[in-house]
């Protein structure tokens, strides 16, 4: 396919100054990706999660509107370019995630389900709702899904007390017992959507070249096959069905090469020094992820519960954790809601990106759906009520963006979760303490 | 070949001649040595007496009916040979009769074991029935790793290649038949990865790898391999792949307020290679107001260095100031954020990035290793390539290579050269051709055939070739070596001082530290340490520090043991250990300083010494607030006596109230939980042997109290022996030796051939153990015996 313009050689954060610098993979190179090839008959379902710590000022959040989302809130604002394809929910609860605490808000947030109270390696908490739809829509894809976070560190004794560090660390969980470690190294990350990267022709190099090695130990197998005893010769063929399903594997990647271009794409290296230029960076990789169909479930932990990270660049110098126990203190209530708003700007420009590449007969945006939010509401008391939750994308799942869903009653997160999980074709009768789905989310059957 | 069963007389007294057909058809049977034991009166009077009440009638217990009408002269069954091998297990254990009943007396235990033995083994070697281990075996991970050190002469970090292999049997070389595509995706770029680091032709862009320091590692004192005057830090063998410039960056650990840790005043950081200095950083606190953001940007330096290996540090320079040796004891743990906090700052990850500018291949241990020849001009280079190659895949795939297994490789070879288009085309090739050696199934599976003139049923001998990769494997974990494999060509392993003058070689090569670090690693659980966190409020002095002096203390007994030649006995009864500083004030032990590991000579009234005594095994047979019993009675059953307790039931019974009540002990909550019968048949055996042990807390110290109440260290074997504590304890395991030198010669046997051990295996067995207790069980008798051994030497055929 041709790529219209040409792309910035992305080689410059490589040489230069020092390596610890990369820059945002996609700034430059987004208007380069707008011709793209034809539609693929299907529409691709993908889906997201983005989880940001501690809640939200939600009366700086919650939108004016009733069922309409005409007039943004001030922490929604930065949404405004992509208001058509939001929908901001009001009043859902995490039950389960009593009594209030930071690692249950992170364990509950896409788990709905209780967490073992333990600081020992008897933890058990749920399947989540991220690993469900892996289980199913991710088989299609390399990497049945993606697990992304910002902090580098790796707490030991560093946790909420009484619970292991795992439940604040981890937001996937495949089973109740096995939460999925996140990376938050930009360059690891890359290295598992893309092996080395490189030009577009010499990533079509690398492909070719394992699929001759595939080719050459198909050919030594077979030779070996007919030296073998009839036990060993059925081992040999399980062996030639592997080398089959990469070979499969690597063609449909070249494929995938042909149809979705991507431009040059050079490894990062180090992690960027400044906090939103890392974000950035991580979500790139994550609309590369989905726009070459590596991957089609994601979750990204923008930052960690009790993260006490400072945000002078948001005008806030002062760390985030202390400053959400405000003890109602206005002014304290508004620094928090500066870093709400930042955060929430972090993600809007990852749904503009979205939305400026093609997908099919859309954008990717169109057929990517995203939930942002919290698992805790008020974090001056730690509690799990009138969560800041909202959802993108998805149009071409039939999912109206534009409205505002205010509940008069608290509701299960959990419906939200079943009702995505419903979107991307996986239908289940409950999920955890759900009650039932989020229809309003659904496009009304209209022409 | 019709032999008449002795008894032929008795049956042809039947009438019917009905029965004179079926006479004559079990007549074709040929009499096993097995079939007269069960009428022998030395076996048949301990069995009437003793068994035959619940291993008997209608509904036999385990459903072993060992009455006379099953076991008796006759019976005609053909699994009597694995009926006798448990039967014996259970006598020599003294498991049964169950505690409680009546006993034989151990003269009666005694002669009813020789006689049972006496037949079988004798049936054994004529006959011998060596097994099957599976004949198609991928190289697992930890093999993988070291047979690209052996082949290529690089350390490559396996761990990041290869995911890690499930085990069964207590090992992870037994089921590796199979390769998933998920892991064969795996091998092929590893494959891709580590020819184009042997050839030293760089990458398209700089490489980067980081190095992360364990977080709960302490990093206050000295570090072991760093040079004296620092403290903290990291040191690490790393492989450059080509001359050239690097660029080492290193991060500070940070608090999760992403504030640096520990730091209060200014530090100096200084970066190493091979114990030189090549950067030196100041590192003060930010002035008021400003955060921490900019404290480690600075701390990057680039350096030349040549390809190959070499350690890579990054540590601080020791503040003559500091008293920390002077703050009082015991905690010495320092990472804990809420507990004990670090007072200095601590290194979180080293980088490694580059090469920039690179200055060409160089010289490295891997080219010395593949490059065997250099052609001198154009027209030499196929020819040069050709013998670079045929040396490579005859170490890879451990066997000579024909013109047909070579056709591939240079084809590879071929292509790469020709496409390559630059000067460097030649290196090009080979590199490519290695990459193809690395996929083939030759290299990726240990494959043994059965000889097309094998016979169903009669076992014979393994070829000399595999015999070498068994011992190889067996001794190495990793290929055979040149010497090796010449001397399995020149036949000198068919001879027993042949193999044995190889395998003393072997044992005292370097590369036999695989016994230690991946056999006897998951025979004693020392792999479970990594995973092992203790109770951070009950246990604040656990670091990483700590657990690497437990595994290094076993690692180093069990050297002992095998360096020297000792008994294997030793292992239970050392009258010695290693300790450096850390793990000395750990068992309080004193006048031990600093980080070096030393032999110590411990008294007759030390608590330290042979492997019960470990704070490593300790700990792994521990939970993360206490210790348990149940799990150390278990360790001792399994991996020293060889009498595993079966899996639990499915149906485990619920626990009382009163059982769980946290205001009994824990030997009264065992007790109580014993006297539900369902629990009691298996904890039995099990609880009583983890009490001898109650004296060690779940982190190994000693202690005389247990939350303020007296500890009571009695316990009980399984033959009714009372001991009161460890060395009780250890005395009556040392009393019955040959339990032990089985148990650990099962365990070799079944690493060795990756294959569970069988009931056919067990004459084999007592061989080896019977030939080590004429040799005090030293060390290499038991290797030797295993090696000599028909399951080792032979297969049976499909």
């Amino acid at each position: 396919m041709i790529v219209t313009k040409k792309a910035l050689p992305r080689r410059t954060f490589l040489r230069g100054a020092g390596t610890t610098l990369a820059l945002p993979l996609l700034d430059a190179m987004v208007p380069s990706l707008t011709a793209l090839s034809k539609t693929p008959a299907q529409p691709v379902r993908r889906l997201g999660f983005v989880y940001v710590p501690m809640g939200s000022d939600i009366t700086r959040w919650t939108p004016p509107g009733e069922t309409a989302l005409g007039e943004l809130s001030p922490t929604l604002s930065s949404l405004a370019p992509v208001v058509d394809d939001v929908t901001v929910i009001t009043n859902l609860e995490l039950k389960n995630s009593y009594p209030g605490t930071h690692a249950t808000s992170n364990a509950g947030f896409l788990s709905a389900a209780k967490a073992k109270w333990t600081e020992s390696t008897d933890y058990h908490l749920g399947t989540t709702v991220d690993q469900i739809a892996a289980q199913r829509i991710g088989q299609e894809t390399r990497l049945p899904s993606l697990e992304m976070a910002m902090d580098l560190v790796s707490m030991v004794g560093q946790c909420d007390n009484g619970f292991a560090c795992v439940y604040q660390n981890n937001l996937s969980w495949s089973s109740p017992t096995t939460p999925l470690p996140a990376e938050a190294h930009p360059r690891i990350v890359f290295e598992r959507l893309f092996g080395e990267g490189g030009t577009p022709e010499q990533r079509r190099a690398a492909l070719s070249r394992k699929a001759s090695l595939l080719d050459w130990v198909k050919e030594d197998a077979n030779r070996l096959q007919a030296e073998l005893g009839p036990a060993d010769r059925t081992k040999v063929g399980q062996y030639l069905d592997s080398i089959r399903e990469v070979e499969r594997r690597i063609q449909n990647a070249e494929q995938a090469a042909t149809e979705r271009e991507l431009p040059d794409l050079d490894r990062p290296v180090g992690v960027p020094a400044q906090y939103a230029d890392h974000a950035k960076l991580m979500f790139d990789l994550q609309v590369l992820a989905l726009q070459a169909d590596i991957t089609r479930v994601v979750t990204f932990q923008l930052a960690r519960e009790t993260s006490t990270r400072t945000y002078p660049e948001a005008g806030v110098p002062e760390p985030h954790h202390p400053l959400t126990h405000h003890g109602n203190n206005p002014e304290k209530i508004a620094k928090v809601a500066k870093i709400n708003a930042f955060h929430v700007s972090l993600f809007a420009a990852f749904l503009e990106k979205l939305k400026s590449t093609q997908d099919g007969d859309g954008s990717l945006l169109d057929h990517s759906l995203y939930l942002y939010g919290s698992g805790m509401g008020n974090p001056n008391v730690h509690d799990h009520t009138n969560l800041p939750i909202l959802v993108a994308g998805g149009s071409a799942s039939g999912v109206r963006g534009g409205h505002h869903i205010r509940y008069a009653e608290p509701t299960p997160l959990s419906n939200l979760h079943l009702t995505l999980l419903d979107k991307v074709g996986i239908h289940l009768d409950s999920f955890q303490d759900s009650k039932g789905k989020v229809d309003e989310l659904l496009q009304p059957l209209s022409i | 070949m019709t032999r008449v069963p002795r008894d032929f007389a008795n049956w042809c007294a039947f009438p019917a001649l009905a029965i004179l057909g079926f006479v004559f058809a079990f007549a074709g049977k040929a009499e096993q040595p097995w079939d007269s034991i069960g009428s022998d009166p030395s076996v048949r009077n301990l069995l009437d007496q003793y068994c035959v009440a619940c291993h008997g009638g209608h509904d036999p217990t385990a459903a072993l009916d060992l009455s006379v009408s099953r076991t008796g002269a006759a019976s005609g069954n053909a699994d009597h040979w694995e009926i006798w091998e448990k039967v014996v297990r259970k006598l020599l254990g003294r498991q049964m009769p169950p505690s409680g009943l009546p006993r034989p007396a151990e003269s009666m235990y005694d002669s009813a074991i020789a006689r049972i033995t006496a037949a079988v083994d004798r049936f054994a070697t004529d006959q011998p029935n060596p097994g099957r281990a599976a004949t198609f075996r991928r190289l697992n991970r930890t093999e993988y790793g070291n047979v690209i050190r052996d082949l290529l002469a690089l350390e490559i970090d396996v761990g990041y290649m290869l995911p890690s292999d499930e085990a069964s049997h207590g090992f992870d070389n037994i089921t590796v038949g199979d390769l998933p595509p998920m892991l064969l995706e795996r091998y092929v770029a590893a494959a891709e990865k580590i020819s184009r680091i042997a050839i030293g032709r760089p990458g398209r862009v700089p490489d980067a790898h980081a190095i992360r320091v364990p977080p709960d590692l302490t990093q206050e004192g000295h570090i072991e391999g760093l040079p004296i005057g620092t403290r903290g830090g990291v040191v690490v063998p790393y492989t450059f792949p080509v001359d050239g410039e690097y660029e080492v960056t290193v991060r500070l650990s940070r608090d999760r307020n992403e504030d640096v840790e520990g730091l209060s005043r200014a530090h100096q950081l200084e970066l190493l290679i091979d114990r030189e200095r090549f950067g030196l950083f100041d590192i003060k606190p930010p002035p008021r107001g400003i955060d921490h953001r900019n404290v480690d940007s600075h701390l990057t330096a680039r350096l030349k260095v040549t390809a190959g290996s070499h350690d890579i540090g990054a540590t601080f320079l020791k503040d003559p100031s500091s008293l920390l040796e002077t703050q009082r004891q015991p905690y010495q743990a320092r990472f804990n954020y809420y507990r004990h906090r670090r007072t200095q700052p601590a290194i979180y990850s080293l980088t490694v990035v580059g090469p920039y500018g690179s200055s060409g291949a160089g010289d490295s241990p891997s080219r010395r290793r593949v490059m065997v020849c250099e052609p001198a001009d154009e027209s030499l280079a196929d020819a040069c390539a050709e013998r670079i190659v045929r040396t490579l895949a005859e170490r890879a795939f451990r066997h000579p290579v024909s013109d047909k297994d070579l056709a591939g490789p240079m084809r590879f070879y071929r292509l790469a050269r020709d496409s390559d288009g630059t000067d460097s085309g030649f290196e090009a090739g080979i590199e490519n051709a290695l990459a193809a050696i690395l996929v083939s199934p030759q290299f990726l599976f240990r494959i043994e055939r059965d000889p097309p003139d094998s016979e169903p049923g009669r076992a014979y001998r393994i070829s000399d070739l595999e015999f070498a990769s068994r011992l190889s494997f067996f001794l190495w974990s990793s290929i055979p070596d040149d010497a090796l494999r010449l001397a399995a060509a020149r036949g000198e392993l068919r001879s027993a001082e042949g193999f044995e003058r190889q395998v003393t070689r072997m044992l005292a090569d370097p590369r036999s530290q695989s016994l230690v670090n991946n056999f006897a690693a998951q025979w004693l659980h020392l792999r479970n340490l990594d995973a092992i966190r203790p109770n951070m409020r009950l246990f604040p002095d656990f670091d990483e520090n700590l657990r690497q002096s437990f595994r290094k203390e076993t690692e180093l007994l069990l050297e002992s043991v095998i360096r020297e030649d000792r008994s294997i006995l030793d292992l239970l009864r050392a009258d010695y250990t290693f300790v450096n500083e850390r793990l000395a004030k750990h068992y309080g032990i004193p006048n031990v300083y600093g980080t070096r590991f030393r032999r110590i000579a411990l008294d007759d009234d030390s608590v330290r010494g042979g492997l019960l005594r470990h704070g490593s095994v300790l700990t792994v047979t521990s939970y993360a607030t206490r210790t348990s019993p149940v799990i150390r009675g278990k360790w001792i059953l399994e991996n020293v006596l060889g009498m595993p307790p079966p899996p639990p039931p499915a149906d485990v019974p619920e626990l009382s109230e009163k059982t769980i009540s946290g205001e009994l002990s824990i030997r009264e909550r065992l007790a109580e939980h014993r006297a539900n019968p369902a629990c009691a048949s298996c904890h039995n055996p099990m609880d009583p042997l983890g009490f001898a042990l109650e004296n060690y807390d779940a982190v190994g110290r000693w202690r005389m109290l247990d939350g303020g109440l007296p500890i009571d260290p009695s316990g009980e074997l399984i033959d009714g022996t009372r001991v009161a504590g460890v060395a009780d304890l250890e005395k009556a395991l040392l009393a019955r030796p040959e339990l032990f030198a089985a148990t650990l010669t099962e365990k070799l046997l079944t690493f060795a051939l990756g294959r569970g051990v069988e009931y056919y295996d067990a004459p084999a067995v007592r061989a080896v153990v019977k030939a080590a207790s004429e040799r005090d069980y030293r060390f290499s008798s038991i290797i030797l015996g295993i090696v000599a051994s028909s399951p080792f030497q032979m297969r049976m055929p499909q």
